[in-house]
């Protein structure tokens, strides 16, 4: 590694250079025979081999570098001056076309011959003279932050004033008024009421993912009080699978599997306990500040109970559950590439910006300057996210203690001291078959069993030992042991370092003077602190407009990822900031804000389209209609479950079932790969839970259980989506007529109505009701009577067709 | 809006309607995205999952073969862990490598087939790029990136070029490697995404997940896809227009009909007799690989733009000498027969074959257990070089281009990053990498991302 950090050393002295000595020094040096040498040798060497992509006459100048004038290298690239004039030796041109630095040879088509790295030796020796007086001009822009602030998204939220409206009886609650005020700006109407049976599907669905039930559409048709709406909306935010689909949603943010990276099958076993984190957090309504400190900085945050310091200690892996590359054999690179996707996260999520541009650049279209995200970068590198482990090449993500109470203490003593007894006794079996063996003649037919037994007990005392109960981990960070600042890397290559940056937050979003960061720690808490503030002008934006998105279907910001200056303006900006401050008024509570929305007018709206308005605004951007929604993978596969009667509750645990011997290899210490895990058997009653229970994979297809995830539009755990794609394609079509799991679906439907009753128009209105949650009307009763004819298998047809039809498949 | 509703009821049992997002959407873009004329009109992808072993099939040197056993002081990036290699001793080919045809192309005994069609391949031998594990290396192959999910090759070829048959997928992908992100379309339309296939056992197992009705009561299907769909009709009447309802009425229309053309196109029983010997098909170690490739090529004639075949197995870190020979074996007539059999159906002209590992391996020998002689060693991977074959499609036939130096390590002259690849194969396909571009969170993203050269040295 002497290597490494001499190169490293060698670049960060270039660029302390560039700074000292700034531009042209050698004007006014170059001597006529100098100049004459320049033009016949070096130029043509300049033009045929550099030019292609360091020239203004191509129009390109990577990594930052034009040689078609003189200002082009004395000011040079990212990576500082391309040429010290007198020293060839700390010249990076000289460098790089010597081939002496892998990550840097130039050209990259093919090394120049003997003699032209000679000429071009020679002439930095002499002192690089270049007549070339013109400076063309690449000077970098820089980024004008106090310009930047100007974009809407960075603005502070402003205060509003609720629009008055023509039609006094239409808006429920505020936020109808700002979507009435629009449409009668263009006299355009809002679409009329969906009927009741329509809007409880559509609020179950939203909010818990599953449909209602016909005991919960027969109570709620029967309540004809103001107060039946507001009813269903608490009993439905009350209810345990709020969380579980909320929670999902927050999942597709964080990059999340149960596999840590990519690479072979790496288990992250403990990787549940964040999905059980954020069930917990979206049904207890945790205040959304403390959400967003918990899951940068909850190692940070002081006090709380035995139980709140665990679940802050287990929100942080948010930051290490995504998809990290454990296996790369380049441990500096690594430790970047992990920083960049937690800063990523954190732009994502959070603050709706896509910060990893500015890693090798300043942003091209935000006012993002590079330093800025070495500012933040500086700060993960200064947390400890992962280690290398004793085999191969392979790393792991850092899993931290979690603290006990009492009572889970003594269980845990209870569970150790069983499972001890049982290594003990295989052990001692293992004994007593060895002593037998070595008596019997080696080959004998009982020495081969007792040979077989003791394979066997090695396997179980290796597994035993390796799932043996211990103190609960989660898969967490914490501080390095000495903090820093970071050095910015060019274009990512950590063995390519430009200058220190100091760490901080991002200046266009920032309206006071930050906390400042203490010297002892990485700044996570401040960046939190600073990130969960009602001051920052993107968080509360950026998440109220995910919650419409999700109970609208589209965003008041369609590109809910991206607030920069290249993403969509919103549709009703003063809309957005009247629900952000209501939201932060509120102490953050999504679950207030969800109650009121799904109880606004707007959310009581029809799917159907109007003529008027359809014509004058087809892609409904005014919000004058509801947007109808094919469910995502998790409800279809959910909503098959529920239907048919065979969902079964979980309380969530580990997603790996890792205590069955035959789910776990590779655990022998000498191996070169870390052990894997297979998806071989499930946790009993696993298969027939909720998709968010089933196992995530990043590498393979997600499993058998959850195929409908490959389908589906599932989010792949690589990346980090708040909206996923809506698609139709004909795989989708073949898996809803002909597979297997959608058979046995329906045959239990139609199982379920066989016993509800005899009669078969009371078993169609049944079925109606738990598919679509509405009465079956005249013309498809008696389709359908005409359709099921008198053989009993249609039945399972009509099933079959009611869970493959978009009206079950869609929530309108 | 209302004639794409029109034209969708009226498709009784055709499917061409206009879908959300649907397959026969594929053909969406303007055809003004071509920007150059066509040498290409298709690809197949050969893929060779693991890293194949140039040192020992194209691209020997003397200075190892010298050496063999010996150590050797390569230029290596030393902030790079090694595992097994600590040693550097050099590791001689296990079998001849010697040129072929007239050009002379440099190809291992092991390869005897291919090295009967020598002249029509053209040899990419200081290939890199910047991975050293298989999962990241893979994704750089297919998608560009690294890390993240992007969109694959196939995928942009499809956005870029659009369908050429509607009746099926415009980008399959056959025994596909594990990693869905292989034939994933990342951030571009599911409807580009790749179909994985399998050539199928027997009868009884289906080449398309899900293609066949497994309880075979086509009546019983054919009646409840008609409720279903009377169903569905009704349901966007009353909305009267709504694509994602649209979307699924004729990815359903779709469905029906792939399951009538798609085994029609991969049952190769009346494919000729010598057909299929051209290809290995009947011969234990290369029926499966030798189907899957007439199978790209059927798929190629009728219409498919991205055919991938996948062979695994090239990832030799022990016992080279004894494991290389069997993946030669496996893949060596079925790739032959591909070039054999395009040539002699002039489809070789505008179809561009691709043969390619994610990376390849290191002249001198690894050995995890630290105790094997030097005959059962393997090698390490190497993404600093590495050698691609290229074929057809315009790519100058009989080319050897690019050289390494003495070890076999650095390319020396004539190097091209896998983001010099594909911005080639996307130029044979009258594509212009930096103009093939698609919107994503604020960001034009392209499949080169912000690198890519087209090498025109190695076009006709």
């Amino acid at each position: 590694m002497k290597r490494t950090s001499t190169a490293a050393l060698r670049w960060a002295i270039t660029g302390v250079i560039l700074v000292a000595h700034g531009g042209a020094l050698f004007a006014a040096t170059a001597a006529p025979a100098a100049a004459s040498f320049f033009k016949t040798a070096i130029v043509p060497i300049l033009e045929q081999r550099c030019y292609e992509c360091h020239s203004h006459e191509s129009g390109k100048a990577k990594g930052g570098l034009v040689l078609d004038a003189r200002s082009g290298w004395a000011r040079g690239g990212d990576s500082g001056p391309a040429i010290i004039p007198k020293q060839p030796n700390n010249s990076l041109l000289i460098d790089a076309v010597r081939y002496g630095n892998v990550d840097t040879q130039m050209p990259p088509t093919g090394k120049l011959s003997e003699s032209e790295i000679s000429l071009l030796e020679q002439w930095v020796s002499m002192g690089a003279p270049d007549p070339r007086q013109a400076d063309v001009g690449v000077v970098k822009k820089g980024i004008d932050i106090e310009a930047g602030r100007k974009h809407w998204a960075f603005q502070p939220v402003q205060n509003t004033v609720l629009p008055s409206v023509k039609d006094t009886s239409w808006p429920l609650d505020e936020a109808d008024h700002f979507l009435l005020a629009r449409l009668e700006q263009d006299n355009l109407h809002p679409a009329p009421d969906t009927d009741r049976h329509t809007w409880l599907r559509r609020a179950t669905l939203d909010l818990t993912g599953l449909p209602p039930t016909p005991e919960e559409v027969h109570a709620f048709i029967a309540d004809d009080s103001e107060e039946a709406f507001a009813k269903v909306t608490d009993r439905l935010l009350s209810s345990r699978a709020f969380g579980e689909r909320w929670a999902r949603h927050w999942l597709d943010l964080t990059g999340y599997a149960d596999q840590v990276g990519t690479a072979n099958s790496v288990a992250a076993a403990d990787g549940w306990r964040y999905r059980d984190y954020l069930v917990d957090a979206f049904n207890a309504d945790k205040a959304f500040d403390r959400f967003v400190r918990e899951q940068i900085a909850g190692d940070l945050i002081p006090g709380g109970t035995v139980a709140e310091r665990a679940a802050a200690i287990i929100a942080t892996g948010f930051l290490l559950l995504g998809d990290i590359d454990i296996a790369n054999s380049d441990k500096d690179q690594m430790r970047v590439d992990v920083t960049d996707q937690q800063v990523s996260k954190v732009g994502t999520a959070f603050l709706g910006l896509t910060l990893g541009c500015a890693r090798c650049h300043d942003h091209k279209f935000d006012p993002i300057p590079v330093e800025d995200y070495y500012a933040l970068a500086g700060i993960f590198q200064s947390t400890d996210s992962t280690y290398k482990i004793n085999r191969g090449v392979w790393s792991m993500v850092r899993t931290r203690d979690l603290p006990e109470t009492e009572a889970q203490q003594s269980t845990r003593a209870g569970l150790t001291n069983k499972h001890n007894a049982q290594i003990a006794a295989w052990k001692e079996q293992r004994e007593a078959s060895r002593k037998l063996a070595e008596a019997l003649k080696p080959g004998s037919e009982e020495r081969k069993q007792h040979d077989a037994k003791i394979r066997d007990l090695n396997r179980r005392i290796e597994h035993a030992e390796y799932v043996a109960p211990s103190i609960p981990q989660a898969i967490a960070v914490s501080d390095v042991a000495a903090p820093s600042d970071m050095y910015i890397t060019i274009r990512g290559n950590p063995h390519a370092l430009g200058k220190e940056v100091p760490r901080g937050f991002l200046q266009v979003a920032s309206y006071s003077p930050p906390n400042k960061i203490p010297v002892e720690q990485s700044g996570r808490l401040e960046l939190a602190n600073w990130i969960a503030s009602r001051e920052n002008p993107l968080t509360a934006r950026v998440t109220i407009n995910r919650i419409w998105q999700k109970l609208f279907g589209e965003g008041l910001v369609r590109s809910v990822d991206y607030f920069g200056l290249r993403g969509e303006t919103p549709s009703h900006p003063a809309l957005l900031d009247h629900l952000a401050e209501r939201f932060v008024g509120n102490g953050w509570s999504q679950k207030k804000l969800i109650r009121d929305l799904v109880l606004s007018r707007a959310y009581r709206m029809s799917g159907s389209y109007g003529s008027r308005a359809a014509a004058f605004d087809p892609d409904n951007r005014l919000h004058w209609r509801m947007n109808p929604q094919r469910l995502d993978a998790e409800s279809i596969r959910d909503s098959h479950f529920a239907v048919s009667g065979k969902l079964q509750h979980s309380s969530g645990g580990p997603a790996l079932a890792l205590e069955y011997m035959e789910n776990l290899n590779g655990l022998d210490p000498k191996n070169v790969n870390p052990p894997g895990f297979s998806l071989g058997t499930y946790h009993p009653g696993q298969k027939q839970q909720r998709t968010l229970y089933l196992p995530i994979m990043r590498y393979g297809p997600q499993p058998g259980p959850a195929n409908v995830r490959n389908l589906f539009d599932f989010t792949q755990p690589a990346s980090m989506t708040g909206q996923r794609a809506i698609t139709a394609v004909p795989t989708q079509a073949l898996f809803l007529m002909n597979s297997d799991e959608l058979k046995q679906r329906a045959s239990e439907l139609a199982d379920r109505l066989a016993v509800i009753s005899n009669n078969t128009t009371v078993r169609i209105q049944q079925l109606w009701l738990l598919a679509y949650g509405r009465p079956i009307s005249d013309e498809e009763q008696e389709k359908t009577l005409h359709f099921l004819g008198t053989d009993d298998f249609n039945w399972i047809q009509l099933c079959h067709a009611l869970l493959a039809s978009n009206e079950f498949l869609m929530r309108l | 809006m209302i004639n794409r509703r029109h034209f969708l009821q009226n498709a009784a049992c055709g499917f061409g309607g206009l879908a959300f997002h649907s397959l026969a959407q594929a053909t969406a873009l303007p055809s003004s995205v071509i920007h150059f004329p066509a040498k290409a009109k298709r690809v197949i992808f050969l893929f060779m999952a693991g890293g194949p072993s140039q040192p020992d099939l194209f691209d020997p040197k003397p200075y190892i073969q010298r050496k063999h056993g010996e150590k050797v002081t390569p230029p290596i990036n030393d902030h790079l862990l090694r595992t097994g290699v600590d040693q550097f001793l050099a590791l001689a080919p296990g079998a001849p490598v010697r040129p072929r045809g007239e050009s002379g192309m440099m190809i291992s005994d092991l390869l005897p087939h291919m090295a009967t069609v020598a002249d029509d391949l053209c040899l990419l031998r200081a290939m890199h790029a910047d991975s050293k594990s298989h999962p990241t290396a893979t994704m750089q192959l297919h998608t560009g990136a690294i890390a993240e999910a992007r969109p694959t090759m196939g995928s942009w070829i499809g956005y870029g070029l659009g369908s050429e048959n509607e009746d099926l997928p415009g980008y399959i992908t056959i025994h596909p490697p594990a990693d869905v992100r292989t034939y994933g379309a990342g951030f571009l339309p599911a409807a580009y995404q790749g179909t994985p296939l399998t050539v199928p056992k027997d009868d009884k197992t289906s080449a398309i997940q899900y293609l066949t009705d497994t309880q075979g009561d086509t009546n019983a299907q054919r009646a409840r896809l008609q409720f279903l769909q009377g169903m569905n009709r009704r349901l966007l009447d009353r909305y009267q227009t709504e694509p994602q309802m649209e979307g699924l009425i004729s990815a359903f229309e779709m469905a029906y009909r792939m399951q009538v053309s798609a085994p029609e196109l991969v049952d190769i029983s009346n494919e000729s007799k010598p057909t299929q010997e051209l290809y290995g098909i009947g011969e234990g170690a290369t029926d499966r690989n030798g189907k899957a490739c007439l199978l790209a090529r059927r798929l190629s004639e009728a219409g498919v733009r991205f055919v991938q075949v996948t062979f695994d197995g090239w990832d030799h870190h022990g016992d080279i000498r004894t494991a290389l020979p069997r993946s030669c074996d496996g893949s060596d007539k079925p790739v032959a027969g591909l070039i054999k059999d395009l040539k002699n159906r002039g489809m070789l002209d505008d179809t561009l074959v691709l043969w390619t590992g994610e990376f390849g391996r290191s002249p001198w020998s690894q050995d995890l257990s630290g105790t094997s002689p030097i005959e059962k060693h393997g090698r390490e991977h190497q993404q600093e070089s590495f050698c691609t074959i290229l074929a057809g499609g315009g790519i100058k036939p009989g080319l050897t281009y690019g050289a390494t130096d003495d070890f076999g390590f650095l390319p020396i002259s004539g190097k091209i990053h896998m983001h010099d690849l594909h911005a080639t194969i996307l130029h044979q396909l009258g594509l212009n990498h930096e103009r093939l571009t698609y919107r994503h969170a604020g960001r034009d993203y392209r499949l080169t991302d912000v690198y890519g050269r087209v090498v025109k040295e190695i076009l006709v």
